[in-house]
C-alpha cells in the first residue's frame, strides 16, 4: 500500500479521497491553489502545497507542478480524482515516468477507451450494440437508402460538422429520405461550411444508463450494477439513482455483462463507468466510457456497501480486489441529488461569494458529501457543484420520501442554488412513476 | 508548504506556517488599508509576543509636522480571500517589516542557495540585487530554474534553507528595495 498519496484536485473529491486515504492510514498531500489556500477541507489532509494561481490552467491543470509538488513532497501515487487531469493519459504517462502510480487505468486502455470513436470500434468488436448507424461518410444514395433501412426508421441525419444538438434533422419514412437528405447537405454546407452528413437511428426519449465497473491489476474485472443518470440539464447530470427504475432483471444483467465485456475487452484495470442510452422498448446502445471516479459514485457506494476510493487505491497499489462477481450483492435504493451553486431563476448562472448558512440534512441513511460551510468561500473559477446528498432506503418510494425530507431541511445561504428546483423534481408525479427521460427537465422546468 | 505533525493532526490546530513573512505581509497590507480607509494614523498591535506597530504620514499635519514614517510600501497583490483575524497569524516572535518585497517562487521544487553544493550560494544578506540577478536555483523533476529577482534592491532576508522543498507563491527572499 501506498506510503502518500497526492491529491491532484479539490473541493468535494479531494476531500473524498482524504477521508478514503485516512481510513487506508495513507498519508494525504492535497494540492491547491490561491484561490483555494485556506479551504476548510485542506486543514483534513496530512499536507497542503500551493502550485499556482486561480484559474485551473495556472493550477490544477499545471502537470508538472502537480508532479513536482509529489516529488517535493515524496509522494507515492497521485490521485487525479475527476475532471481536470483524471483522463489525460499524457498525464498519466508522464507521472509514470516519474516513478508515482497513476491512480486509474494503464494509458492504452485509457487511451483506447477515452476517446469517441476508438471506444465505439473497440465495442463492435467486443460485440457490445452501439447506436446503429452509418458509420462514417453517407457517399451516395444507394448507399443511404440501405443503410436507413439497415438500421431502421425513423433515423437521425446529422452532419459531421455539427454539435450542440445543430445540424440534425429527423425522418419517419424511407420516401422522405432523400429529400431531406439533400435538404440537410444545404443547410450543413451553409451553417458548418461542410456538407458531410451520416445517419444513425433515432432514440426517442432515451434513458442514460450507466455501469460501474471495477477492476485490478491481476485480470479481475467486475460490475457494480447500474445507475440511471436521466435526469439532465443540458447534458449535465441532476440527479442519479441505483438500481434503474426503467429496465427490467434481463436488460440489467444483459447490460453489465455488457460493460464488463468491453472494459475485460480493452485491459481495464481501475474504477470506470460505461454509459449507455436505453430506449423504450429495453434495447439499450453504447454511448462511451468514462475512465475515472464520477461524480455519482457514492450511489454505487450505497447500494453495494463498497468503498469505492479505496478500492481504486488498493488497485493502483497492486493488490487484487477482495471479493468476486457472486460476492457483490446489491440492496435497497440509492438516490443522488446534485447541489449546484447556480441561479435556476436566471438560467441557472453559477453563483459565488461566501455562505454564511450552510445546514445539512442528517437522519438514517442519509450522506452529505460537500467541502461547504458556514463561511466557506465558493470561486467563480471552478465548477458550481456545492453539495451531494445521497439517500439510502430498502425500496424506491421510501427513497424518495427521504429525499424530499433531505432537501426540504437542506438550509444554505444566501448562495442561490438549485435546492428548488431539485425539490419540484423530487415530488413532479413523473418522477415518482419515472416516466422521464433526458428531455424531461427542459420540457416541464425551463 | 503546509505541513502538520502528527500531534496537530490529531488536534486539528490551525496550521503551523513556514511563511511567515508572506502571511505577516499580505495581513499587513490589509491593516494598511484598513487604517487608510478610516484615516487611522497610528496602529499598535499586540499578541501574546508579537507586536506589529504602523504608522503612516498624517493626512491632516502640516508640512513641517514631526515624526514621519515614510509610507508604508507593500507589494501591490490581491487581498486574502476571507477575513481571518489579524491576531491568529501572528504565530512567530517576529516583528515583520511593512517596506520589503518578497520574491516568490514562480513553481514547485527544491531551494538550492548556490548554482552547486560547493559553490558560496547566490546572494547573501546585504547583497545587492537587479532585476536579472540570479538568487537561487529551484529544481523540479531534475530540470534547474535559475531564479532572477525581478527587483532591484538589498536582500534583507533569506526565507528558505538551502535543499528545502517550497511551494507556489512560497517567499523565498525579502528585498529592501532602492
Amino acid at each position: 500500500m501506498f506510503r502518500r498519496i497526492l491529491i491532484a484536485n479539490r473541493g468535494e473529491i479531494a476531500l473524498r479521497i482524504i477521508r478514503a486515504c485516512r481510513e487506508l492510514n495513507v498519508e494525504s498531500i492535497c494540492v491547491f491553489s490561491e484561490e483555494d489556500r485556506g479551504a476548510e477541507y485542506l486543514k483534513q489532509a496530512d499536507q497542503a502545497i500551493c502550485i499556482g494561481g486561480p484559474a485551473p490552467r495556472e493550477s490544477y491543470l499545471k502537470s508538472d507542478r502537480i508532479i513536482a509538488a509529489a516529488e517535493v513532497a515524496r509522494a507515492d501515487a497521485i490521485h487525479p480524482g475527476y475532471g481536470f487531469l483524471a483522463e489525460n493519459a499524457a498525464f498519466a504517462e508522464k507521472c509514470r515516468a516519474c516513478n508515482l502510480e497513476f491512480i486509474g487505468p494503464n494509458v492504452e486502455s485509457m487511451r483506447l477507451l477515452g476517446d469517441k470513436a476508438s471506444a465505439r470500434n473497440a465495442a463492435k468488436k467486443a460485440k457490445v450494440q452501439t447506436v446503429p448507424g452509418s458509420d462514417g461518410v453517407l457517399e451516395d444514395d444507394n448507399e443511404t437508402i440501405r443503410v436507413a433501412e439497415r438500421i431502421g426508421f425513423p433515423v437521425m441525419i446529422k452532419a459531421s460538422a455539427g454539435g450542440g444538438g445543430r445540424g440534425m434533422r429527423m425522418v419517419h419514412d424511407k420516401t422522405d429520405l432523400l429529400a431531406a437528405i439533400k435538404q440537410a447537405r444545404m443547410e450543413a454546407n451553409g451553417a458548418f461550411n461542410n456538407g458531410d452528413l451520416y445517419i444513425e437511428r433515432f432514440i426517442d426519449r432515451p434513458r442514460h444508463v450507466e455501469v460501474q465497473v471495477i477492476a485490478d491489476r491481476h485480470g479481475s474485472v467486475l460490475h457494480l450494477g447500474e445507475r440511471d443518470c436521466t435526469l439532465q440539464r443540458r447534458h449535465q447530470k441532476l440527479v442519479e439513482e441505483s438500481p434503474s427504475p426503467a429496465i427490467d432483471a434481463r436488460t440489467r444483467s444483459d447490460l453489465c455483462a455488457a460493460a464488463v465485456k468491453l472494459a475485460k475487452s480493452a485491459g481495464y484495470d481501475s474504477a470506470g463507468t460505461v454509459e449507455f442510452l436505453v430506449d423504450g422498448k429495453g434495447r439499450f446502445y453504447f454511448i462511451e466510457v468514462n475512465t475515472r471516479i464520477q461524480v455519482e459514485h457514492p450511489v454505487t457506494e450505497a447500494v453495494t456497501g463498497i468503498d469505492l476510493i479505496q478500492s481504486q487505491i488498493r488497485g493502483a497499489a497492486g493488490e487484487r480486489l477482495d471479493f468476486a462477481q457472486k460476492n457483490v450483492h446489491f440492496s435497497g435504493h440509492a438516490i443522488e441529488c446534485r447541489i449546484n451553486a447556480e441561479d435556476p431563476d436566471e438560467r441557472f448562472r453559477p453563483c459565488a461569494g461566501v455562505i454564511t448558512r450552510f445546514r445539512p440534512p442528517g437522519g438514517p441513511g442519509v450522506r452529505v458529501d460537500s467541502f461547504a460551510h458556514d463561511g466557506a468561500r465558493l470561486s467563480p473559477k471552478y465548477d458550481s457543484l456545492l453539495a451531494k446528498v445521497i439517500v439510502h432506503q430498502p425500496t424506491r418510494p421510501q427513497a424518495i420520501r427521504s429525499m424530499q425530507r433531505c432537501l426540504r431541511e437542506f438550509e444554505i445561504e444566501p448562495i442561490k442554488t438549485t435546492l428548488p428546483i431539485l425539490r419540484k423534481i423530487m415530488e413532479h408525479p413523473n418522477w415518482a412513476a419515472s416516466t422521464i427521460d433526458t428531455g424531461f427537465v427542459e420540457r416541464t422546468f425551463c | 508548504m503546509i505541513r502538520r505533525t502528527p500531534a496537530e493532526t490529531a488536534r486539528s490546530h490551525p496550521f503551523e506556517t513556514r511563511r511567515i513573512a508572506l502571511l505577516e505581509i499580505e495581513k499587513i497590507q490589509q491593516l494598511v488599508e484598513m487604517m487608510t480607509a478610516n484615516d487611522l494614523v497610528e496602529l499598535s498591535l499586540k499578541d501574546g509576543e508579537v507586536e506589529v506597530n504602523l504608522r503612516r504620514p498624517d493626512p491632516h499635519a502640516g508640512a513641517c509636522a514631526g515624526t514621519h514614517a515614510p509610507a508604508p510600501h507593500v507589494p501591490a497583490r490581491p487581498p486574502m480571500p476571507g477575513s481571518s483575524n489579524p491576531a491568529e497569524l501572528f504565530v512567530s516572535g517576529e516583528v515583520a517589516a511593512v517596506d520589503l518585497v518578497e520574491i516568490r517562487s514562480p513553481m514547485v521544487g527544491t531551494f538550492y542557495a548556490g548554482p552547486d553544493p560547493n559553490s558560496p550560494p547566490f546572494v547573501q544578506v546585504g547583497a545587492n540585487v537587479g532585476p536579472s540577478t540570479v538568487v537561487c536555483i529551484l529544481e523540479a523533476m531534475k530540470v534547474f530554474s535559475e531564479i532572477k529577482a525581478e527587483t532591484s534592491g538589498t536582500i534583507e532576508r533569506i526565507l528558505a534553507q538551502d535543499g528545502q522543498a517550497v511551494e507556489y507563491g512560497q517567499a523565498l527572499f525579502l528585498v529592501r528595495p532602492q
